[in-house]
Order: C-alpha cells, then sequence, then structure tokens
C-alpha cells in the first residue's frame, strides 16, 4: 500500500536516499531494519506493484503494433530508449522519454543511455543476470598497473554476497570454479536439449572452458515469501507474483514493514548540501517534478543511489567554497573513469538433430560461459588484450518468423509454420572495459533542463583493448559452435567506429564515475563507499566501480550497498556521523 | 468459429492449463451480433478488397481461419496509415495497382475475376521476382512487404496464435526437453 504522506518542510531525517533501483532498494532496506527513519527520494513516479504493470502477460492481439512498436512515436520521443531490447509496446511506461529528459554526447561518439525514471528504477526492466566477482577481478588494476587499486577484496565482499543471495534468492548451478565464486543458489533452471548437447560439445573440445545454466535473481522455488517463476518469458513486463528480483518485489516491501520508511516520489535531486563549518554534507535539494518547486530535506547520512550517471551529475553540481568542482571531487577523477560492458558480438549457429524435441514455457533466462581467458596463469594468457570477457546465449527452435524468408503461400506453406523450425544458437560475449581517464562525464556549462539542473555531456568510446577482444569473441564463439558440430556458423560484431549497435552505454553497465580507492587523491570514495571528504556521503551505485570486471554488475552493487549500509549504521553509533 | 468454442478448443488444445486473464481476454473479445463495420484510412474500398484476397491467398482458411477471419486486411491498414513511412505506403499501394495492371495485361480481367490457377501463377511470378530482385536503397519489393505484413499480422491475432499455433500466458514451468508431439505446434 503506498500512503501518500505530507512531508513537513525542513523535517529531518536518519537518513537519506537518492533513487529506488537496486541499490536504492537495498540501502532502504539496510537502514530501516536497523531503525533509522529513511527518506527515499524518487525522481519519478509512484509505480504500485502488480497493479501498474500494465504489459503483464498481455497478448500480442492486444497490442495495437502487435509488438512492432509506434515507430512514429518512437523516433519522437524514445529515440535512445527504442535501442534497448527490453524496451516495446508493453513496457514503454517504465522508460524515460528522451525529448523531456535530454543529455549530450560528441556527435561522433554516440552513448545510449537507458532510463527509467518510476520508483523501483531498472529494477524492474534489468537483466537479471548475477555473477560473483573474484579476487582475480579485484586485483586486477594492482597487478597490471591501471588505473587504481580497489580498496577492497573479495573476503571483504563474500558474507555480503551471502547475504544479498539469500534474501533475493539467485537460482543458479554450483561450479567450484575459484574465478566465479557460487552462492547459496535456488535449484538452476533447466538447459534444453540443443543447449545441452552443446555443453557436451564444448567441453569436449575445450576442456577448461565450462557452459553453465546463467544464474540468474528468478525464483525457481518459492523464496521469502514471493512466489515461483511461472515462466512467461518477458519479466521486464513486471511480475505480480514477485518471482524475479526487483525493488517493489522485495527490498521496498521489506524496508516498508519496519515503519521506519517515508517515500517521495517526483523528487529530482538537484545537489547535496555541504555544511561548511561541520565539514559533512547536510541534506539535499529536491526539485518537485511537477511544481518545479525547490525543497530542502536534512539528515546525517545520505546513501546516492541514483544510478552512475544520475549520481554523479548530482555530485557535480554540488558546489561550494570548499567544493567548486563538485562535491568530494578533490581527485579531480569525479565524473572520470567511465565504463561499461561492451557486447553485441559473437557467433549464431544452426544445431542440427533434436527434430522430435522442442520446449514447453518460456526461460526468462539463458546459458553462460564463464571467462577463461587471461585467469593469471600461462595457459590462459592471451597476447592481444587485458582481461576477458563471459559468454552468454541460448537456444531455440524457429518459429513462424521464419516463414518471412521462406519461398511459398498457401495451404502447405501455412501448414509447414505449424511445426517449429531448426534449432538454432546464439553466443555473445560480455567484455570488461577498461578505466580510461578520458572517457568521462561533465555538466554542460549552459544548458539545463527543465528542472534548471545542467545536462550531462558524455565522452565515451571503446579503446584498443575492447577492440582488441572483441576479435576473440567473435573467433571463439565461432570456434566453440563449430567444435561442437554446429553447421552455418556466422560470426557477427555490431560495432561500428561513430556508430550504433554496439556503443558505449548500450548494455546498461554504465559504472565508475565516482570510483573507489585506497588515495583520496586518485579517488572519490573509500573502501566503504564514503566520499573521502565527507564521510556521511555514501556512494553506492555502479559509480562507486573502480574496474568493471566483465560479469553483470548489479549483484556486486547490492553486495556492496548492503555492507555501507551496515558500516554507516555502527559508525552512527560509534559517534562518528 | 465462435470464441466460446475457441476457448474450448484452447483448453483442450492445452491440456486443461488456462490462465484466467488469458480466458477474460478471450471473452471481452467476444462480439455480439454481427461483425463491427471496418473503414479502412488508408485502403480503398476496393484496394481492400484486394488486400483480403491476396492476404487470403497466403494464409488461407484450412482446418483453422485464414488471414481474412483473422482480420489481417485491417492490420494492413493500421500499419500503411499509422507506421509506414510514406515511401513505404506508396511503394505497397503502386504494388497493389501492379497486381491489377499484370491481370490484365496477362488474362484480360481484373485480378479479383481471375481464375484461382491464374492468381496463383500470377502472386508466383510476383514472388520470383521479388525474391531475384537485389537488395534496393529503396526498400522491400511489394510482394515481400505483403508477405510479411500478412504473416505478422495473421500469427500475432488471437486466431493465428491461439488457433493455429499455440499460445499460453502463464505456462506455469519449464522443460527444456519434451516430445514435439506432446507440445503439439509452434509456439507464437
Amino acid at each position: 500500500m503506498y500512503e501518500h504522506i505530507f512531508i513537513q518542510e525542513r523535517q529531518a531525517y536518519d537518513a537519506i536516499v537518492v533513487g529506488s533501483g537496486i541499490t536504492g532498494g537495498w540501502a532502504a532496506k539496510e537502514l530501516t531494519e536497523q531503525g533509522l527513519k529513511v527518506l527515499l527520494l524518487e525522481r519519478g513516479r509512484h509505480v504500485e506493484h502488480g497493479r501498474d504493470y500494465t504489459g503483464e502477460h498481455k497478448a500480442p492481439w492486444e497490442l495495437p503494433f502487435r509488438g512492432r512498436g509506434d515507430r512514429r512515436l518512437y523516433e519522437a520521443e524514445y529515440d535512445v530508449q527504442r535501442r534497448c531490447y527490453a524496451f516495446g509496446e508493453a513496457t514503454r511506461h517504465f522508460f524515460v522519454n528522451d525529448r523531456e529528459n535530454p543529455y549530450e554526447h560528441d556527435p561522433d561518439k554516440p552513448f545510449s543511455w537507458i532510463r527509467g525514471y518510476h520508483l523501483g528504477g531498472r529494477s524492474l526492466m534489468w537483466g537479471r543476470q548475477c555473477y560473483r566477482w573474484s579476487d582475480l577481478d579485484f586485483e586486477a588494476n594492482l597487478r597490471e598497473g591501471i588505473a587504481v587499486d580497489w580498496p577492497i577484496r573479495y573476503a571483504d565482499l563474500e558474507p555480503w554476497y551471502d547475504y544479498v543471495e539469500r534474501f533475493a534468492g539467485i537460482s543458479g548451478q554450483p561450479e567450484g570454479l575459484p574465478h566465479l565464486p557460487d552462492g547459496p543458489f535456488l535449484p538452476p533452471m533447466m538447459m534444453n536439449c540443443a543447449e545441452q548437447h552443446l555443453k557436451a560439445g564444448i567441453e569436449r573440445a575445450f576442456p577448461e572452458r565450462k557452459m553453465t545454466i546463467g544464474r540468474v535473481a528468478v525464483l525457481t522455488v518459492p523464496h521469502n515469501g514471493r512466489a515461483a517463476c511461472h515462466y512467461c518469458g518477458p519479466c521486464e513486463r513486471g511480475c505480480t507474483p514477485g518471482a524475479y528480483f526487483s525493488s517493489l518485489s522485495a527490498t521496498l516491501p521489506a524496508a516498508r514493514a519496519t515503519g521506519n520508511l517515508t517515500i517521495r516520489p517526483h523528487s529530482v535531486v538537484h545537489s547535496v548540501i555541504y555544511d561548511e563549518e561541520k565539514g559533512r554534507a547536510s541534506g539535499v535539494r529536491v526539485v518537485d517534478y511537477e511544481t518545479k518547486e525547490m525543497h530542502e530535506f536534512y539528515a546525517r547520512i545520505i546513501f546516492l543511489c541514483a544510478s552512475t550517471l544520475g549520481t554523479t551529475q548530482i555530485l557535480l553540481n554540488s558546489t561550494s567554497s570548499r567544493f567548486p568542482n563538485g562535491l568530494g571531487n578533490d581527485s579531480g577523477e569525479l565524473g572520470h573513469n567511465l565504463m561499461d560492458h561492451h557486447f553485441v558480438v559473437g557467433a549464431t549457429a544452426t544445431i542440427p538433430g533434436f527434430e522430435d524435441r522442442y520446449y514447453f514455457g518460456n526461460r526468462p533466462n539463458g546459458i553462460y560461459i564463464p571467462r577463461f581467458r587471461n585467469l593469471g596463469d600461462r595457459a590462459t594468457r592471451h597476447r592481444d588484450f587485458l582481461r576477458g570477457y563471459g559468454y552468454q546465449g541460448g537456444a531455440s527452435r524457429a518459429g513462424w518468423n521464419r516463414g518471412m524468408a521462406m519461398r511459398g503461400f498457401g495451404a502447405d506453406f501455412k501448414h509447414r509454420l505449424r511445426e517449429p523450425g531448426p534449432w538454432t544458437m546464439w553466443l555473445g560475449g560480455w567484455g570488461e572495459t577498461l578505466p580510461r581517464h578520458d572517457n568521462y562525464v561533465e555538466l554542460d556549462p549552459e544548458q539545463t533542463d527543465a528542472w534548471g539542473i545542467p545536462l550531462l555531456k558524455v565522452h565515451c568510446t571503446w579503446g584498443e583493448n575492447e577492440l582488441a577482444m572483441r576479435k576473440d569473441m567473435a573467433e571463439q564463439a565461432a570456434e566453440m559452435l563449430e567444435a561442437a558440430g554446429c553447421t552455418n556458423v556466422q560470426p557477427f560484431d555490431a560495432y561500428t567506429e561513430g556508430g550504433l549497435g554496439a556503443e558505449p552505454g548500450l548494455c546498461i553497465h554504465e559504472m565508475g564515475t565516482a570510483r573507489m580507492g585506497r588515495d583520496p587523491k586518485t579517488s572519490v570514495l573509500n573502501a566503504y563507499n564514503q566520499v573521502h571528504a565527507v564521510p556521511n556521503v555514501f556512494v553506492t551505485d555502479g559509480a562507486c566501480m573502480t574496474s568493471s570486471a566483465c560479469q553483470n554488475p548489479s549483484l556486486t552493487y547490492m553486495a556492496l550497498t548492503a555492507r555501507a549500509a551496515h558500516h554507516a549504521v555502527e559508525e552512527m553509533k560509534r559517534g562518528n556521523l | 468459429m465462435n470464441r466460446r468454442e475457441a476457448i474450448k478448443r484452447v483448453g483442450l488444445l492445452f491440456g486443461g492449463v488456462l490462465y484466467a486473464p488469458a480466458v477474460a481476454g478471450l471473452l471481452s473479445g467476444c462480439r455480439t451480433g454481427g461483425e463491427a463495420a471496418f473503414t479502412p484510412r488508408t485502403l480503398t474500398p476496393e484496394q481492400n478488397e484486394l488486400v483480403v484476397h491476396l492476404t487470403e491467398m497466403i494464409i488461407p482458411e484450412t482446418d483453422t481461419p485464414g488471414a481474412k477471419a483473422a482480420r489481417v486486411n485491417e492490420f494492413v491498414d493500421l500499419i500503411l496509415t499509422d507506421w509506414a513511412p510514406a515511401e513505404d505506403r506508396d511503394r505497397f499501394l503502386a504494388g497493389l495497382a501492379d497486381v491489377e495492371a499484370r491481370s490484365q495485361a496477362a488474362y484480360q480481367v481484373a485480378f479479383l475475376e481471375a481464375t484461382p490457377e491464374q492468381q496463383v501463377a500470377l502472386l508466383t511470378q510476383l514472388e520470383d521476382e521479388a525474391l531475384a530482385a537485389p537488395p534496393s536503397p529503396d526498400g522491400q519489393p511489394f510482394f515481400l512487404m505483403l508477405k510479411q505484413l500478412t504473416l505478422l499480422g495473421y500469427y500475432t491475432s488471437e486466431i493465428g496464435a491461439t488457433q493455429e499455433l499455440q499460445w499460453l500466458a502463464a505456462p506455469g514451468r519449464y522443460d527444456g526437453c519434451a516430445p514435439l508431439e506432446e507440445v503439439g505446434r509452434t509456439w507464437a
């Protein structure tokens, strides 16, 4: 139940959490459960779990353009958002209107900023893949002399991975890989026949590689009061039974249950208020989304969970005589070292056989081939690039769509499409991106948005290491499919310089613009996600990331957020905050 | 077949697994009395009649209803009116005129008055030409546009998705290696 709570001006809270997506939801849950009175600020509209999932279970004939989308509207209003695979007629209400929410990038360096401004944020449309990091990732910068060292190691995060996984419910198959640690998994989803066949073929040809079912924040059994998946397929439309983890299905209900949570939607955070005397942040300035009125809210601690670029925009816009270039920006690194995973590269193929087999249900998950390059030993070292990549993918049988490319028409043609077509497989790589100072965001000195906030200007390209890695990503995908007995193997790579298809941002794993580090001179945050010089401000969303690894990052954000929230409460108890 | 029969049929096809909202959707779509009149917004009445016939030739009524029953012509008109760029719409309409011109040239009658064999021959010729044509910056040949709109309009219609193929709002489980004969048909 949502109650619109009248919030008194100048009311003080123990904590303010900015943003209600994956990390904001976790921050709200952990802080309220420890007794703090929390104000959760969300810039977008309220979304009611269940009631507002208006696209859920909609049949294709119930969509005006039958899933093809309202082309003219999309071009006029959603020119960036429509590039996202999850954007469509049944989900458009969960994506921002690009015309109303502008940002900038260099004309020859496209950056796709995919956003959802509403309660729950992108936790409603996220891809749900969950993979732990290991010390292979946390030590990489130090080992190779890239950027700065992470101030934490796997041992610091391991109990928090356990903690968030137990609450969220992650289904998967333990594999015992040191560089992709297992967690307390719920039962794994099933690989289909063709995938099982490929797994055997790939592991036979490449004994050092492994294919496993995706580790996914979708329940395979009832868990913590939430129902198991019913395999309808498109999670991004919302799930009334709460079978996939989101702020609305899991963390916010827990936070609400404490009685300590106040949610204020339509609250665009303009900046953090800095108290020069105390050397601390005292609160935030909020522009009301609808009335454009400015309000101030005060709290002892502030958690910025507004998304990597959203949080960075707030910090850059929080200027004072102590911080003329943005709150906590003594290092000059705020806004820099932007990363995203590079993807849309791999191979597709046909899998002969299994004509008498099909699947029942829509599995909201695929397979995963964990990283096998540069694992720290000589055998896996690759000469052309640092770090590595993992593959996601899946096998399916062609449906009626194949009729588009089939010659013929009439009764026989119709009848042939009644049976599914051949099995096909795709394998796509998700590659690690190196942190580079010259991939950065800044505030436009002139232009502001409707709420008076300077526009964000993004400067981001893939570097030599990413492009060298992509060659290997396509080649190895093709080789594995070939070795496993596939036919019609076709490598693909959607990247073109300055073009769309595999541009930065598209993976929606943007991170790194307020990085953690050991030295305040070269980083923005400390080992507990506190702004070095303003320790009552925490940043626990993707902005905090010091490197990107190749694993989907949300699980790591969750663990970092829970850890930081507990640290914050301990520090408050000690009187340090 | 009316909707109530469709529901019974769907229930049998899916072994009784039916999801309540899907049933509600089926029921709410029930028409009382005659078919609602359709007035095309881009197609002329004559062009609409031709589209009805052409789409039905591509996906005819067999043991399940075809494109005509699924009102694919209405979907085509929607796409031409609210979706297609002007040049695509114009190429489609020119393609309809070309069908008539070819019929007159080859058989000296309007396309709808030609024999079924003549109609099939003409459409086959159009498809052969379309498939042989090199890719053009002007967009797809008319026949491929027609065929793709027909397939999309039919298989995403309630008739195409639930009677010819199968569609389930909430399967309830996942089996990745089921015998095809148990699953039945292609998932819509």
